[in-house]
């Protein structure tokens, strides 16, 4: 129960990556206990969320001509390319499966050590009701970032746990992390993204500023340090240890992971809603 | 939360009426640990269900969750003022939160689900 086991994969494409998901989540409840992945994409794809209208996909030109992949879990379309993105899946038996929050703050505020480690300094956004009066005042906002689940990109919303760095002006700031669930069951997977810097195969409005963009001086972040830092802070605030897999997940389960992806592959899929 | 309702693992409740009919919702507990509930598909009349497979899907700000039909039979009725007043489920989830009626297949399966102590011990041991 209190294990997780960690793969770190190679690029691939959309329906590969939302299968492989889809194959870890069974994974963790076949184990009963936290899985992740780390993974990259072969090309720059937008992932959008589960309830997401395909009509609003197509109105956003800037997008045209990138891989579209419908992912199975919630939230707002996010670019492929230049984030560090991660699944994480967990048994609802568990203590963070429980609720959607306990598991998203769970990694989210491991983040923020892991961030703060590379100097980085990044917090959660806050929740509604601990808003000051006058609403962002506490962080800052951005003229983009509404609460309102109409903004497309996940880039452009903001909930409670959600990650921001101050922005290049002051009193502002930018999202830089985001997650969502599919709750199944009896098991839940998180999707996440950290954007590291903004996607430069994008523009307009599909672009975003990540980490790198958002420091005083330029410097690379190294991903998989981060992501290893990131990894030791969740095995320590789950109070268990940690197994960093040296063979690819996708490797290890590509029969499956083939099968699980011509759904993923279907228009159907990708505009049914 | 009425002393005559039956409860899935699943959060899902069931409220036995007359002919073999049976409408299905969430519990309180379920829709409270969701929060923020933004848009709820659910499926057309007619359309045939298993128990424990997925009838419709309800997306809150950070998860999509499915729901799963507590006993096989077929949807004869849909809740459809539902999905644009979600705030139904948070205030009446077990009176004008009701999302579908099932006519069951097999009213033995009824026996499967958990009574109100049984679903209160379960959902007293999860954390929030």
């Amino acid at each position: 129960m209190n294990t997780l086991t960690i793969w770190w994969d190679t690029a691939a494409d959309g329906p590969t990556n939302m299968a492989a998901d889809e194959c870890l989540a069974a994974e963790a409840e076949r184990r009963g206990s936290l899985l992740m992945r780390f993974y990259d994409w072969s090309t720059t794809t937008i992932s959008l969320g589960g309830f997401q209208k395909i009509e609003d996909a197509n109105r956003v030109g800037v997008i045209r001509g990138v891989p579209l992949v419908r992912r199975p879990s919630g939230g707002g379309a996010i670019v492929h390319g230049s984030d560090l993105t991660y699944a994480a899946a967990v048994p609802k038996s568990h203590p963070w499966g429980a609720s959607p929050q306990a598991f998203y703050d769970a990694l989210h505020g491991a983040m923020v050590e892991s961030l703060a480690q590379h100097g980085i300094d990044a917090r959660p956004y806050p929740a509604a009701g601990t808003l000051p009066p006058g609403g962002d005042g506490a962080v800052g906002s951005d003229a983009r970032m509404v609460p309102d689940e109409s903004r497309f990109f996940c880039f452009d919303r903001r909930a409670a746990g959600d990650l921001v760095m101050a922005g290049p002006t002051e009193g502002t700031f930018s999202k830089i992390m985001g997650s969502a669930q599919r709750r199944l069951a009896g098991v839940v997977l998180q999707h996440g993204s950290l954007l590291l810097h903004s996607n430069t195969s994008v523009d307009g409005a599909a672009r975003h500023r990540g980490v790198a963009d958002l420091l005083a001086e330029q410097r690379p972040i190294d991903r998989v340090a981060l992501s290893r830092a990131w990894g030791r802070r969740i095995a320590t605030a789950l109070g268990g240890s940690l197994h960093e897999q040296g063979a690819s997940f996708l490797s290890a389960h590509q029969h499956d992971i083939a099968a699980l992806a011509l759904r993923f592959r279907e228009d159907r899929w990708t505009a049914r809603r | 939360m009425a002393a005559d309702l039956k409860f899935a693992k699943t959060h899902e409740w069931v409220r036995s009426e007359a002919n073999g009919v049976n409408t299905v919702g969430i519990s309180s507990y379920a829709v409270e640990a969701l929060t923020d509930l933004v848009f709820m598909q659910l499926p057309p009349v007619g359309k045939k269900v298993k128990a424990g497979e997925s009838f419709g899907e309800i997306e809150s700000v950070k998860a999509v969750s499915d729901l799963y039909a507590p006993i096989s039979g077929e949807i004869v009725e849909v809740n459809t003022a539902l999905p644009g007043k979600l705030e139904t489920l948070g205030k009446d989830p077990y009176g004008e939160g009701w999302v579908v009626r099932i006519k069951a297949d097999n009213p033995a399966e009824l026996d499967n689900l958990l009574d109100r102590g049984a679903y209160e011990s379960l959902v007293g041991s999860q954390p929030h």
